[in-house]
């Protein structure tokens, strides 16, 4: 079934397709545009780490096992899917967050072609004990790599201080460690229960022509059973487990991670709940609010200061970071301010500046197809249209910022993550 | 879509290049590139952009200039410094809504102008200089962002590697010049500079979007009326073709993973001669997933994460980057020598060339999807003399032989190894978890 949306506003129109094999399909036509690029998503992430097996028990699987499985998941018995591409020209690419493996490509040349060998690498796994052995090695420099790098250091630090058991704690590509325990027989397993064609997503924007994708759809999707995978809840406290943690590092001042755990009440937050944290997020510590400056003309930051809302199924987190001579100063700053915007209440005229703001910011991400391509997939996984935050900025209210406010960035929820720099000769 | 360009120069030594893109994108773009040459007073001219950014007359502090620009429906207004070359090019850019998308029919991309030109020649100086504490603040920002390259490694080693490989060319310095001079400036060196940008600079101003190109380029055309544009800089890059002394260095990092670069120099003798060539040739080396590199010394050697190779032909280097384990740093050299003769011998199929043809074009035909690269690529050539469309550059790319990779190929010349030294090993990080 084809449906057709159109947004005024935006002046973009799309198609939704529940494909008879249970895949949902999104395609934005840009007709104006020279290229196109497509997404092949999964709702599963390195939180999911628990499998059912064959006979229904409940088993884990090693830490980092999506991740080991999106690379693994390129090779084929013969041509790899990177060695066709190379004919199409596309570039491919791949990568697994906390709840979500994504496989894309970006190309201006056929784009059917290259839509082709996304579909069929995608639903043709093919592990053998060699090529996971081989991958190793690779995998092994990549999670090395990250080890080195501070800004992932203090946010994964972060979780560990925010989080007891929920798996968000962990980091994506596993250890060196437990991926040493992952076997062809573990990617098999997890392909069977993840990859079903119910619990996915293809998006595609670009200059395509949508009856030739439905066709190809047809052609290569293959039939899978009525199964929609559904994560349980988490058995997470309320609490956090540390309010403070440390890591030394090669890097030239500190680096550190602010983050206040919130719960919403349910596993995942509604639309509206969403964009009140944003606005909220830009009230508090935007480059339009006194709390940017004060933090800059006092020299407790920089230009790397930044924030983001952080949340998924189960977890969430309103995160404050940068690189400060004296992290404990600049927390301490962010939370008294935060503690006095509570007091005090959100202002209308501060409201007003940051809905422009980011109903700005908003119209202009219907811009990028790679951009699009994602929101589709996301917004799907979270049961949301492309559209859908169109009509929550027309519609929010300095109340429901002040209502975001009331429940969160509660002080005894949080945590400091500080990377410091490692003693060492000039 | 392939979109024309227009260029025009209403003032000496600045040239005015719009992109009309129609009711594609959502997005505008509105840029002003200044380029001097690599000499002279690179500190106090790296810290201009990013003070005059801040604020101006009539938005004086930084709450009220961000406070604009978020009622402009969250423009953004970004300030650089980079190199192209040996020339130190000082950016101002704004990535805007299109105007049709504003709720109250406002100009966007009008008000955003007069913006711009208030950023750039009407700052908020006090009896005609600088805020002392404005000036600080600035100098602290800059310092620590050059500090801060350090936290990033795969971009330090690079860096560390082209200054010892370039140590005898301007092309060592940094872009925002040395620590030392930064801590120096005062407000007469940084109107000096200001002057500077202003007078000497090669100029070039870009828009891509629908808006009124014509209105744009008159009022940059009356701002500049009172600049003395009389004596423009010229810029010349050095190119070396033969290194003077090839270099091994190793130095050290209490870092996991060693960070292996290897510095060739392509063989060129001014920017862009014999580009197309070389840049096909350095993509099947080490530019995609189907380039030597990434097929060997990745898939089929597991010694890394990453092996890649980039042309940078403004300067006429190959630049090799890959993230091993110490114990690995001779393989992985032998490996990429290994495969760089592999380019010069010829040992490498139509297929291989093929994929490096279509995966370049596709890359190229990609910059008209986006406001911002179309920005990108056409100022990236403001040193040039002739301007070329990414469907010229594509069809020069598409038209290169399996005999002129090859030529390429015999062209490059390794001039420096780096690698920088993980000094921690796996057991003296397992206090964690």
């Amino acid at each position: 079934m084809r449906t057709e949306i159109y947004n005024e506003l935006v002046d973009e129109k799309y198609y939704h397709i529940v494909h008879p094999t249970g895949l949902n399909i999104y395609v934005m036509p840009k007709p104006g545009y020279s290229g196109a690029y497509a997404v092949f998503g999964t709702n599963y992430g390195s939180i999911d780490t628990k499998i059912r097996s064959e006979n229904g028990e409940t088993v884990d699987i090693p830490e980092g096992t999506a991740h080991f499985l999106e690379h693994k998941l390129f090779e084929s018995e013969d041509l790899d899917a990177f060695a066709r591409y190379a004919k199409t020209g596309a570039s491919a690419n791949a990568f697994t967050s906390f709840d979500t493996t994504c496989y894309l490509f970006s190309c201006t040349g056929d784009f059917n072609a290259s839509l082709r060998i996304l579909l069929d690498f995608v639903q043709s796994p093919y592990f053998t004990e060699q090529t996971v052995a081989k991958e190793q090695g690779i995998i092994g420099q990549e999670i090395t790599m990250y080890k080195d790098v501070a800004d992932w250091e203090v946010l994964f630090n972060l979780l560990r201080a925010l989080y007891h058991k929920h798996p968000v704690r962990i980091d994506i590509a596993g250890t060196v460690q437990s991926i040493a325990a992952i076997t062809a027989e573990t990617l098999y397993d997890c392909y069977r229960n993840f990859y079903n064609l119910n619990n996915m997503a293809l998006a595609v924007s670009g200059n395509v022509d949508i009856d030739e994708i439905e066709k190809i759809c047809d052609e290569l999707l293959k039939p899978s059973e009525p199964f929609l995978f559904e994560r349980k809840p988490f058995d997470e406290p309320d609490g956090i487990c540390r309010d403070y943690i440390e890591e030394s590092l090669s890097v030239a001042a500190p680096i550190f991670s602010l983050g206040y755990k919130e719960s919403y009440g349910l596993p995942k937050q509604t639309l509206k709940q969403k964009i009140a944290v944003d606005i909220l997020m830009e009230i508090i510590a935007g480059s339009t609010s006194p709390l940017y400056n004060e933090l800059l003309e006092k020299g407790l930051t920089n230009t790397s200061f930044g924030f983001e809302s952080f949340f998924g199924f189960g977890y969430g987190a309103s995160i404050f970071s940068g690189e400060s001579k004296d992290p404990k100063a600049a927390a301490e700053l962010i939370r008294t301010r935060i503690a006095e915007l509570k007091a005090t209440g959100v202002s209308q005229e501060d409201f007003d500046v940051i809905r422009r703001k980011l109903y700005g910011r908003l119209i202009m991400s219907y811009n990028d197809v790679d951009d699009i391509a994602h929101t589709f997939v996301n917004a799907h996984f979270d049961g949301e249209g492309i559209f859908d935050p169109l009509d929550v900025f027309r519609t929010i209210t300095k109340d429901d910022v002040s209502e975001a406010l009331s429940h969160m960035m509660r002080d005894e929820f949080a945590a400091l993550s500080v990377i410091n720099p490692i003693e060492q000769e000039k | 879509m392939n979109y024309d360009y227009s260029l025009s120069s209403p003032v000496p030594g600045l040239r005015f290049c719009s992109v009309n893109t129609e009711k594609n994108f959502k997005v505008a773009v509105i840029s002003a590139r200044f380029a001097l040459p690599l000499t002279g007073d690179i500190a106090a001219r790296a810290l201009l952009p990013f003070l005059l950014k801040r604020t101006c007359k009539k938005y004086p502090t930084l709450t009220a200039m961000n406070r604009r620009l978020a009622a402009l429906y969250g423009a953004m207004l970004s300030a650089g410094v980079n190199k192209i070359g040996e020339a130190q090019v000082i950016t101002f850019s704004i990535t805007s809504l299109e105007d049709r998308f504003a709720l109250d029919g406002e100009n966007i991309a009008s008000d955003l102008t007069d913006l711009l030109l208030d950023v750039l020649f009407d700052p908020n100086l006090t009896d005609g200089a600088f805020a002392e504490e404005d000036i600080e603040r600035e100098k602290r920002l800059l310092i620590e962002r050059i500090e801060s390259e350090l936290n990033e490694k795969r971009y330090y080693a690079l860096k560390r590697c082209t200054e010892i490989m370039c140590e005898n060319e301007l092309y060592a310095l940094d872009r925002y010049g040395k620590i030392e001079d930064i801590q120096t400036i005062d407000a007469a060196r940084l109107k000096k500079a200001w002057n500077e940008m202003l007078s000497n600079a090669v100029v070039f101003v870009s828009a891509v979007g629908s808006m009124n190109a014509e209105l744009i380029r008159c009022r940059f055309e009356q701002r500049f009326d009172k600049i003395d544009r009389s004596r423009i800089n010229d810029i010349h890059t050095e190119f070396i073709t033969t290194p003077y002394e090839t270099h091994r260095v190793k130095e050290e990092l209490p870092v996991k993973q060693g960070k292996l670069v290897i510095g060739y120099r392509a063989g060129m003798t001014y920017a862009d001669d014999n580009d197309a060539a070389i840049k096909v040739m350095a993509d099947m080396f080490g530019g995609g997933v189907y380039s030597k590199l990434f097929t060997n010394v990745r898939e089929k050697m597991s010694l890394c994460y990453y092996c890649s190779a980039g042309f940078n032909a403004a300067k006429g280097l190959i630049i090799v980057q890959s993230g091993i384990e110490n114990e690995n740093e001779q393989k992985a050299i032998d490996a990429i020598t290994d495969q760089l003769n592999d380019m010069k011998k010829g040992n490498f199929t139509a297929e291989d060339l093929d994929a490096s043809l279509k995966g370049l074009t596709n890359l190229i035909g990609s910059v008209s999807d986006t406001p911002e690269s179309i920005d990108r690529w056409y100022a990236n050539q403001m040193l040039d003399s002739e301007i070329e469309t990414p469907a010229e550059y594509a069809a020069r790319i598409g038209a290169i032989t399996r005999e002129q990779v090859i030529a390429a190929a015999l062209m490059v010349e390794q001039d420096t190894i780096y690698m920088l030294a993980g000094t921690l090993t796996e057991e003296e990080e397992s206090d964690e978890d």
